[in-house]
């Protein structure tokens, strides 16, 4: 009977174990999502969206009222002009929520849901993107849904849905003419904002994690595992590579007048000169970098995986660093910082605070830890 | 060294991936014969113990001795010990190599969901856990999780059309599997205190239900390695000779 009694418990043992195992296959885990609107900031950080005071860094609510494995947010929050918080999930549940801070829960004092979207069926890595009363939502399961924001429905349906190919995990971006939408499938997609016809799909040689971005001279700018910063017609896509890096680009290249900042996963931080199609300078800060630069005043803001934040000049010379690191946890970066309220916010993993802001000269202001 | 352990797997898995035209359930299929194939000398070996261990249940000295120190553990023990030694049985001879199984079971599963990358950092781990120099890594990533019907990243449950629920397939097909399996190593007993085949009676419930589980909420990759795990154990029973298919009968209609 003991016998029998250690094998059944080793038996539940065993399915814990792997259970434990393989949650984090199904639910994923991932660097968290961050955004700001005035004085807010929102922070989409696993089972729960926190809304922080940017005055104080104190929670003004979280959503929802208790975490559990059907909602995962990562992705960076939407806020809409009439004051939705948009965030998709990447729990077992593969729902995009509309959250309305105007509503409150008095009992669980957080905000209900304006309307949900459901029809999605994989997870939710890509911020949407807000085009008039149009919402374009990429999703993993490799189409690309549209949402009738003033439809006034709780439930939403898609307006059209657009079979697109591989996962889709960047925000698109737009000309007012297209939607702009990558694939991890080594893909570029140009979707006519009006009749959601596919227009151009080109193909690059490696994955494209991030998000395309329009240059002032009017090209469109994408990096890829490949290695390349590949440049494109947008009403074309006629494209060429522009410049070799050295690692694979993860981030978003940053526009600044004629020129793109973007670093690569080998730790370079590159400045591209549109307008000569030449590099400017490459700098090498202390760690591979995911994160989008921030373009603010005359300083150019990175962060690097290694927990560093550094204010370059714009030739690229330091002028000053902060780790945001804690003395005892190796605190990384992943998350593209957010400049807000004149504070910098960073969001890193694997630290015991969620969000922390220094100042412009990078002092820290204040560290968000949420309560237990 | 765990990490190790499993980006060892990860890597053959994925060299397996574009070898075959990156066909992710075919690389599972041929990674878990290969497994197996390795793992053939211990799964004898287990198998072996189990047989002896299960002979010695219906052995009239060993039954003797139960009855005898039935009220003296400590001389019980004893006279256990004497009789393994006499008759040359390692009383840990089928627990051993399953021990030994256990965490390439788990880094197998593990390179698995970790060749699946579902969200961004699960992909950047990956593409460090790659070796470079002889995997092309930019090509490589993602893996195309499409096979068959299935999305491997996915659980995975068949919709017909009328049905407001889909068929999950796969996790009645792997509990299933799991329990012939089960029933077929489970040799007969005629001793009623036979704790080793009531254990196997509780395995043969419990690791289907268990393992069915698992294929019903975890990615579909999952149950693939499962299936043809199962496959390939009842082929080996079946080639030593060891596989019970009688057990598979109703008890009524068993050959006495």
């Amino acid at each position: 009977m003991r016998k029998k009694l250690l094998f059944i418990s080793m038996v539940l043992l065993s399915a814990v174990l792997l259970s434990a195992c393989a949650g984090g296959a199904i639910r994923g885990s991932s660097w968290p999502g961050l955004t700001a609107d005035g004085d807010i900031a929102y922070l989409a950080n696993g089972g729960l969206v926190y809304a922080v005071n940017l005055k104080d860094g104190k929670e003004i609510w979280h959503y929802p009222a208790s975490a559990s494995s059907k909602q995962v947010f990562y992705a960076a929050p939407v806020v809409t002009e009439d004051g939705l918080i948009i965030v998709g999930s990447a729990g077992t549940e593969h729902s995009m929520i509309a959250i309305n801070p105007a509503d409150i829960n008095p009992e669980t004092n957080s905000p209900l849901e304006a309307w949900t979207f459901a029809d999605a069926t994989d997870h939710w890595v890509a911020s949407p993107l807000v085009v008039g009363d149009k919402l374009f939502a990429p999703n993993a399961d490799g189409n690309l849904y549209i949402l009738d924001l003033s439809d006034g429905r709780s439930q939403k349906q898609s307006v059209a849905v657009v079979e697109l190919a591989g996962r889709l995990w960047a925000q698109p971006a737009t000309d007012g003419e297209h939607v702009f939408v990558t694939s991890l499938d080594h893909s570029i997609f140009a979707v006519d904002v009006k009749t959601y016809e596919i227009v151009w799909h080109e193909e690059v040689g490696g994955a494209i994690p991030g998000s395309p971005t329009i240059g002032a001279d009017g090209m469109l700018y994408v990096g890829s595992l490949a290695s390349q910063l590949e440049q494109f017609d947008p009403q074309t896509g006629k494209h060429t590579s522009v410049l070799d890096a050295e690692g694979w680009i993860w981030s978003t290249p940053v526009v600044d007048g004629d020129t793109l900042y973007f670093g690569d996963l080998k730790g370079n931080f590159y400045s591209f000169s549109t307008s000569t199609g030449e590099l400017n300078w490459s700098a090498q800060p202390d760690g591979p970098i995911t994160a989008n630069a921030i373009v603010q005043n005359d300083h150019i803001l990175l962060a690097t995986e290694s927990g560093n934040i550094y204010a370059l000049d714009k030739d690229g010379k330091t002028l000053w660093f902060e780790d945001i690191r804690d003395e005892k946890l190796n605190g990384k970066i992943y998350t593209s910082p957010v400049v807000a309220s004149d504070l910098i916010l960073i969001a890193p993993l694997e630290t015991d605070f969620n969000l922390t802001a220094l100042d412009t000269n990078g002092r820290t202001v204040w560290t968000f830890v949420p309560e237990k | 060294m765990w990490d190790l352990f499993v980006s060892i797997f990860t890597n053959a898995l994925l060299w397996i991936y574009n070898l075959v035209g990156q066909n992710f359930g075919v690389a599972i299929i041929l990674f878990t014969i290969l497994i197996k194939v390795a793992t053939w000398p211990l799964n004898a070996q287990q198998l072996k113990g189990a047989k002896a261990m299960q002979d010695l249940q219906n052995d009239k000295d060993w039954q003797a001795i139960q009855k005898k120190y039935a009220k003296d553990k400590e001389k019980l023990a004893q006279e256990q010990m004497r009789v393994y030694r006499e008759k040359g049985i390692n009383p840990f001879g089928s627990c051993l190599p399953t021990l030994i199984q256990f965490p390439i079971i788990i880094a197998l599963y593990r390179s698995i969901t970790q060749a699946l990358a579902s969200t961004p950092l699960d992909l950047l781990k990956l593409s460090r856990s790659i070796n470079a120099d002889f995997l092309d890594v930019a090509n490589l990533i993602p893996l195309k999780s499409n096979f068959l019907w299935m999305n491997l990243g996915q659980p995975e449950s068949v919709h017909i059309p009328g049905l407001a629920f889909g068929i999950p397939t796969l996790a009645i097909v792997v509990a299933a599997t799991t329990y012939i399996q089960s029933k077929l190593t489970m040799p007969a007993s005629t001793n009623p205190n036979d704790q080793s085949a009531a254990m196997g009676q509780s395995m043969a419930y419990t690791m289907p239900l268990m393992l069915g589980w698992f294929a019903l909420t975890f990615p579909s990759g999952l149950a693939v390695y499962f299936i043809t795990s199962n496959l390939l154990g009842i082929v080996q029973y079946a080639m030593q000779g060891k596989a019970n298919w009688s057990n598979l009968l109703p008890k009524g209609m068993r050959p006495s």
